[in-house]
């Protein structure tokens, strides 16, 4: 239920290992690649001047990117036809992964397989080029036929040249502006694409100006089928039975293709599966750096895998690659380490919500466990109903298992469950609050009680927020943030201490006199104005004011009125849990007193259902944002950063596309 | 969407930019500057132009480069206006990279066509900008046709494919015309989508630019080209505002060039040909210059239109190409006062 912790992974080699290193890191998939060349750069990797590590420090002085990049292309095309002729379904088999293969070898395997049936499958492309290249004819002499044009009289003809061709529009109209100029017959047939497809019949003699003319208005000719005789209708008919006979040989070369499937199969999933292997390997080499023998490769491995990735390394290489591991915490520069959640099952799918706001930083609290609660709490506070939230939880479930949508889902499952919850307490089901008895409150009948409650919530929530804050601002040992800081323990007391004032005044508790409160309030303020100073006084450090005193006091100054602002607004904003706790009931009676005034009985019914409907879908919607709102801007405002980066190891995943 | 709402945060936007602009004071320092190297200190120091040229080896600095760093700092611009934009609104804006875009690709078919090293052209900020094409292929060619194939699945690619016609000899004129005629079918095909009283600003800004282009290109076909009257006329742009287009027939097949003048002499734009040796010289100064005032003024009619950002994006070529003509004046040592004659803008008071 964290962040879960992180190694930095050293791995130094020799260059001639690198692949097989590569193949089982990607194997492995758990290591978050760092960019080897920064790294060596910002941190001094620690070896002892041994004789053991005199090649490496050597080897340090000259070390760069690693630059060649292979080309898969081609591969990639002919695994890909191969797939296509055989109708099979990219797919990764991790079995296949061996690490000491050579690909270029299986690749030689792979195309003398591929040399068997290659001939079937150009002829099968080449059929089909010709098909569309017919079918392209059809088109075109369809333009014609439209306007009653006979081809093949028009081709025949002795001392004029046929064309068809197509033209922008505004081309179009410039060839219209110019027509008496324009040595041609120029037959308008049609609009496709937002082009002008015109027919042009020209004489041989002034051919070669037309052409000219035709060329500065960009035209395209079309291509017009050579060679066949009769009239337009009877060279489309031709043209549709080549294709015909066209496709029927594609189909029994498919068929013959298709009988060595099982022969083939194997074969084409490993090397798919290879070559996906091999283009991760050229992005892990892309971060790698190189000398002239050695490579050094950097990234980060949770704790949880580290045992496994070190034992796999060793198993393969025994002392011929040199693993470094190294603590997070030791590290003073370069990159941070990437944040890697790690929580239980219920709290799991609202991770999904807390990354849409950031990602925790690696040194900050996972605040998912306490935002899954709260949101939970906020939602079913808000939209208490057996019956609807047992809707929502049912949909929930649809959508992760069969939809399989599992983050949204399982939010979805875990709203419904507490709005059921709710609904029990204050005895709702389906907006009708007389089905069964209501457990806690029911909250139309006790308006003032369900708005002070929903304070109360919110205080208690902004409480747990700052405790959250003061623990992240302790680990990062912020002095300055953390003691004197408006979300440090300076603004929590001040919270506090406003909060026991108001109390006091309204209910009369101790009777402390008010400027005693005021000057504490005040005092706390002050801190809050000095805080840099007062930090810097601490640390001994030289300068007061990072960016300059004047600076430093106009932003403080607004400060102070934005804390108290706040801290009146987090709180009074929390009433909207009560208010919409209300509005769900308003809403209902709303829809429950125009079925009444419905004549029908079914008509009643009706206007019940749809009424249930809208409430679900607008209400619940308003509902879940105003939870997330709440969430997002009154809580994680005060502990929660979210710049942290995403965990995203070298690995294989299932669905890997061309 | 009314147009206030629409233009309102992105007008303010543009006024801060336009703050940005070099002043005469500037033009001025920028013509003293001795080297390319110094002409890059001044503009990191007294400009806004620091943005793009910050991070850079100034010791290491060459002309070419230093031209495309200026042409990013413009590019960067209208990236930050765009954001202000959506729907069709957005993709006309998007729209006016094409011609910028245009612009360096016919600079690199012109080097293809030579069989000159494409390498130079690397640092165009523009290319694949408009079109999304992909650039290694662009600079990969070693034909104009490899070019035009690198555009396949691209917004020019319909109005290139005619060139591939085996039967015609694809040349490096067809390829500069048809992309540049293609610019401004594109565009209006943009612009109808947009708001009735936007559309019509447009059509006058445009059409003056329209009216001007083809003045000076018919002028130019008459006077060095020789191409026949149909060909004229094909390639000229049919968006004019003062100029129509029957008048751009007739001047197409004017029989000579004291012909031509005499028909130009009757329009307003009559300024670009002054029958002496300043035409050829200064017309497109000139034509440029026009434009500008002529922006000016639509601009002020017209408040709280599309006219606002399109000037700017148009001022700021102006500027752009103002400072790459003083990066190159001052590469090969020209004179000041000799430069300034060059430039768009003039420097003796005014704009």
């Amino acid at each position: 239920m964290a962040v879960e912790k992180m190694k930095v992974i050293g791995i130094v080699g020799s260059n001639s290992d690198l692949d097989k290193v590569a193949r089982i890191v990607i194997m492995n998939g758990s290591m978050h690649i760092l960019n080897a060349l920064s790294e060596l750069n910002s941190n001094c990797i620690e070896l002892k001047t041994s004789e053991d590590n005199i090649d490496i420090i050597q080897e340090l002085n000259d070390i760069r990117p690693y630059s060649s990049k292979a080309d898969f292309s081609e591969d990639e095309k002919i695994i890909k036809s191969f797939h296509d002729a055989l109708n099979i379904q990219p797919k990764i088999i991790k079995g296949h992964i061996d690490p000491t293969f050579n690909y270029h070898d299986l690749m030689e395997d792979f195309k003398r397989n591929y040399e068997a049936v290659k001939y079937t499958i150009e002829r099968i492309e080449e059929l089909e080029q010709n098909i569309s290249i017919k079918q392209k004819h059809i088109k075109n002499l369809y333009y014609a036929k439209r306007e009653g044009l006979d081809i093949g009289t028009l081709l025949g003809l002795k001392y004029f040249d046929f064309d068809m061709m197509s033209l922008s529009r505004e081309k179009y109209k410039k060839l219209k502006l110019n027509y008496e100029n324009i040595p041609s017959v120029v037959i308008h047939l049609g609009v496709f694409e937002d082009s002008d497809i015109v027919a042009a019949i020209t004489p041989k003699e002034l051919k070669e100006d037309a052409e000219r003319i035709f060329v500065s208005l960009n035209i395209l000719k079309l291509d017009i089928p050579k060679g066949y005789t009769g009239n337009t209708e009877s060279i489309i008919k031709i043209l549709q039975q080549e294709i015909l006979t066209m496709k029927s040989e594609i189909g029994e070369l498919k068929a013959e293709v298709l009988l060595s499937r099982e022969k083939y199969e194997p074969i084409i999933v490993k090397s798919y599966t290879m070559l996906v292997v091999e283009q991760k390997i050229e992005n892990i080499k892309s971060e790698i750096a190189i000398g002239e023998n050695l490579f050094f490769m950097f990234g980060f491995v949770p704790l949880s895998d580290i045992e496994k990735f070190q034992s796999q390394i060793k198993c393969a290489f025994q002392d011929q690659v040199i693993l470094l591991v190294e603590d997070v915490e030791n590290r003073k520069y370069g990159h941070s380490p990437p944040t890697k959640l790690k929580n239980n099952i219920i709290f799991k799918p609202f991770e999904s919500l807390v990354e849409m706001y950031g990602i925790p930083t690696y040194n900050e609290k996972d605040p998912t466990p306490f935002f899954a609660l709260s949101y939970m709490l906020l939602f079913g506070a808000m939209f208490g109903d057996l019956g609807q939230g047992f809707v929502i939880f049912a949909s929930g479930l649809l959508l992760k298992y069969i939809m399989k949508n599992d983050a949204f889902g399982g939010i979805l499952a875990r709203l419904g469950i507490s709005s059921m919850f709710f609904g029990l307490l204050y005895g709702s089901v389906f907006g009708n609050e007389e089905i069964i008895e209501h457990l806690l409150i029911s909250p139309m009948d006790n308006i003032n009680t369900v708005l002070i409650s929903a304070i109360v919530l919110g205080i208690l929530l902004i409480n747990i927020s700052y405790i959250y804050s003061l623990l992240n601002l302790y680990k990062r040992r912020d002095l300055e943030e953390g003691i004197f800081g408006r979300e440090g323990l300076a603004g929590y007391l001040f919270f506090l201490v406003l909060i026991l004032f108001v109390l006091d005044k309204i209910l009369n508790l101790i009777g402390v006199a008010a400027w005693v409160y005021l000057l504490v309030l005040g005092a706390l303020l002050l801190l809050m104005v000095f805080k840099q100073p007062l930090d810097h006084m601490i640390r001994g450090k030289k300068e007061l004011y990072e960016d300059g005193a004047t600076d430093y006091y106009i932003e403080a100054g607004f400060g102070v009125i934005e804390t108290i602002l706040s801290v009146a607004s987090n709180i009074i904003s929390f009433i909207r849990v009560g208010a919409f706790a209300l509005n769900h009931v308003g809403l209902y009676i709303a829809f429950a007193t125009m079925a009444e005034m419905m004549t029908s009985q079914i008509a009643g019914i009706a206007v019940l259902i749809i009424g249930n409907i809208v409430i679900i879908g607008l209400e619940g919607l308003i509902v879940f944002i105003q939870s997330l709102r709440l969430e997002y801007y009154e809580l994680f405002s005060k502990y929660y950063s979210g710049y942290g980066i995403p965990y995203k190891p070298a690995q294989l995943t299932a669905n890997e596309d061309y | 969407m009314s147009n206030i709402s629409r233009f309102a945060a992105v007008n303010t936007k543009i006024k801060t930019l336009e703050g940005e602009f070099l002043s005469i004071d500037d033009y001025r320092s920028m013509l003293k500057q001795r080297s390319v190297a110094d002409a890059a200190r001044f503009l990191i120091k007294e400009t806004e132009y620091k943005e793009v040229l910050e991070n850079i080896d100034i010791n290491q600095i060459h002309r070419a480069y230093l031209e495309s760093l200026v042409k990013q700092k413009m590019l960067n611009n209208i990236d930050k206006i765009i954001h202000y934009f959506n729907g069709s609104y957005k993709r006309f804006i998007t729209t006016l990279y094409a011609k910028y875009e245009i612009e360096e690709l016919k600079a690199v078919a012109r080097a293809v066509y030579n069989g000159m090293d494409t390498k130079p052209f690397r640092n165009s900020v523009f290319i694949g900008k408009y079109s999304k094409v992909d650039e290694e292929r662009v600079f990969n060619a070693k034909y104009i046709r490899d070019i035009i194939e690198a555009f396949e699945g691209t917004a020019f690619y319909r109005y290139l494919q005619p060139l591939l016609d085996n039967n015609i000899k694809e040349n490096l004129f067809r390829f500069e015309m048809v992309m540049d005629a293609s610019y401004y079918e594109i565009l209006q095909k943009e612009w109808d989508k947009l708001d009735k009283h936007d559309i019509e600003v447009l059509q006058k800004a445009q059409g003056i630019m329209a009216d001007l282009l083809n003045l000076q290109w018919i002028y130019r076909g008459i006077k060095f080209y020789s191409l026949s009257p149909e060909e004229l006329l094909n390639y000229s742009i049919h968006l004019g505002y003062r100029l129509s287009n029957n008048f751009i027939k007739q001047l197409c097949y004017s029989k000579s060039l004291d012909e031509f003048y005499e028909m130009t002499a009757l329009t307003r734009y009559n300024f670009l040909f002054k029958n002496d040796e300043t035409t050829d010289i200064f017309m497109e100064r000139r034509l440029e210059r026009h434009m500008y005032f002529e922006l000016k003024s639509v601009e002020k009619s017209n408040p709280m239109t599309i006219i606002t950002t399109f000037s700017y994006i148009k001022f700021m070529e102006i500027e752009v190409r103002d400072l790459i003509s003083m990066i190159e004046m001052i590469r090969y040592g020209m004179p000041e006062a000799e430069a300034e004659k060059y430039l768009i803008r003039t420097l003796n008071g005014g704009a």
